[in-house]
């Protein structure tokens, strides 16, 4: 008769003695075989391209692991630049002049056979953007959230008067985006291929045509390495290793962390940083039908003037994702070009859609704001 | 028994859509036409009614690229209810367009305008 009891009392007491999930963690529940990818995918990420193995001959970066480093997954220094020109309401991403990621540096062999350091800043570009580098934990989880969820929280027209709009941004062929800052690109293994492709120029079965110089064709000579540069395992091993990674475990609030998270919502901020969302249907048990902390609408919002840079997709330069708020408590900077340096700064720079969540921000005594940011600390 | 069924039938629902859905620059899934022939989904970047060309943006995450094609005058157009003429299709407009590669580059045998809502 006791033992029903006994097992409960032992589930929950296993349950509440997990260790927390670390920055750069596998997700908790993977079978052996989705670990070993993990772990493989993990090298594949962590590789470090030469120009004989792919790099180049532009690029930003020579490995995934050079801007999502301490640990893999995590934030890197780099900052990366983007370039698209906006002839309202149409948004031109300059493909055809090199854009929308403009490489910054380029290969001995490139160097030398037109004396450029990096890839020509777009003639037409009407805006410059810079781009840190994000984390990426919990991004598999953000995959499988369904479109129908984000459409049921988007309010283009503000039908609730709330001055919150958000809607859905579009990739060039018409489906829903949500990866990037500015929500552009729709699925995860499109964002992990393309940013092979746009930050190490690494070809692959996805993407199997290299990057031109500025809109024009590469000189004879500059790409010794044979396309696809990485095969479809190397591919979808990246892709594995990325999806897997756990969004860390949020520090334990004390009485301030949690009255900050009730100030939270109090003051609009979870209108757009959802606090938690569910994933659909997935194979992988970690990521199937799973509730887990997001703090995003995943829709685009406009953010006001001052945070203005380039458009992409729907987005106008104004307009940018709602950022999970996932590791705060390791940022050293915040926002999309990292122009913060405190959670303050970040609040405060909020603009258009945000300015109602700035305001009441700006307003809270004193207490209140650092309850406020203590919770943001715990994420 | 019915669980394989039932698996079997999922699976083809989940495999629909991306089969129907695939990615832009993805060749046609026809082997016998798979050499020459090729559906491109992306965004009008520039039309030229009078030179008869179509400029699609396509690609993958940020990788972007920008496709050039011909039309003939055996092309069809095709829209929601409608026989779009190539000088209707503006930039911004989402298209699916069924080409093939000739010696004089990419041919367009059809296009479609799609309706993908809140353009």
């Amino acid at each position: 008769m006791t033992r029903p009891p006994f097992a409960v009392a032992l589930l929950l007491l296993a349950v509440g003695c997990q260790k927390p999930v670390k920055p750069g963690d596998p997700l908790r529940e993977l079978s052996r075989a989705e670990r070993d990818r993990f772990d493989r995918g993990k090298v594949v990420f962590d590789s470090v391209f030469t120009p004989e193995t792919g790099l180049g001959p532009l690029f930003n970066a020579t490995g995934c692991g050079e801007c999502h480093e301490n640990p893999a997954g995590g934030r890197g220094d780099e900052v990366e630049v983007h370039a698209t020109a906006f002839r309202a309401p149409v948004c031109d991403p300059l493909a055809q002049e090199g854009g929308p990621v403009i490489q910054q540096h380029t290969t001995p062999a490139l160097k030398q056979a037109l004396g450029i350091d990096q890839e020509p800043f777009p003639p037409s570009a009407t805006a410059r953007a810079m781009r840190t580098s994000p984390v990426i934990f919990g991004r598999g989880l953000l995959d499988l959230v369904p479109d129908s969820v984000l459409l049921a929280y988007a309010d283009p027209d503000d039908r609730n008067h709330d001055g919150v709009k958000g809607r859905p941004n579009r990739f060039v062929d018409g489906r829903i985006g949500r990866f990037g800052r500015k929500g552009f690109v729709p699925t995860l293994r499109e964002f992990n291929a393309g940013a092979y492709a746009a930050e190490m120029s690494v070809t692959n079965p996805a993407q199997p045509t290299e990057e031109d110089v500025g809109g024009k064709p590469l000189p004879a000579g500059v790409d010794p390495a044979p396309d696809p540069e990485i095969n479809q395992e190397q591919l979808d091993l990246t892709d594995d290793f990325v999806r897997f990674l756990a969004p860390p475990t949020p520090l334990k609030l004390g009485k301030d962390g949690r009255h900050g998270r009730d100030v939270f919502s109090q003051i609009g901020c979870a209108t757009c940083h959802i606090p938690t969302l569910r994933t659909g249907y997935s194979p992988v048990q970690g990521l199937n039908n799973q509730e887990f902390a997001a703090y995003t609408d995943l829709l685009l919002h406009d953010m006001g003037a001052e945070l203005a840079d380039i458009c992409l997709g729907l987005a106008t330069p104004a307009d940018f994702r709602t950022e999970p708020l996932l590791d705060l408590r390791g940022a050293e900077h915040f926002l999309h070009d990292g122009r913060a340096t405190t959670l303050e700064q970040a609040i405060e720079l909020h603009g258009g859609e945000g300015s109602g969540a700035r305001d009441h921000f700006k307003a809270l005594p004193a207490a209140d704001r650092a309850a406020l940011i203590a919770f943001l600390k715990s994420l | 028994m019915q669980r394989l069924i039932r698996t079997a039938a999922l699976t083809a629902i989940l495999l629909v859509p991306l089969v129907t859905s695939a990615p832009a620059d993805r060749h046609a899934l026809n082997l016998a036409q798979a050499a020459t022939s090729y559906t491109y989904q992306g965004t009008v970047r520039a039309v030229n009614a009078r030179a008869g060309t179509l400029e699609l943006i396509t690609g993958v995450g940020m990788s972007l690229r920008v496709v050039r094609m011909k039309t003939a005058p055996t092309t069809r157009l095709v829209a929601a209810g409608a026989a779009p003429r190539l000088a209707d299709l503006k930039p911004g407009d989402v298209v699916r367009a069924e080409c093939r590669r000739t010696a004089g580059g990419l041919v367009a045998d059809r296009v479609e305008k799609l309706e993908v809502g809140a353009r």
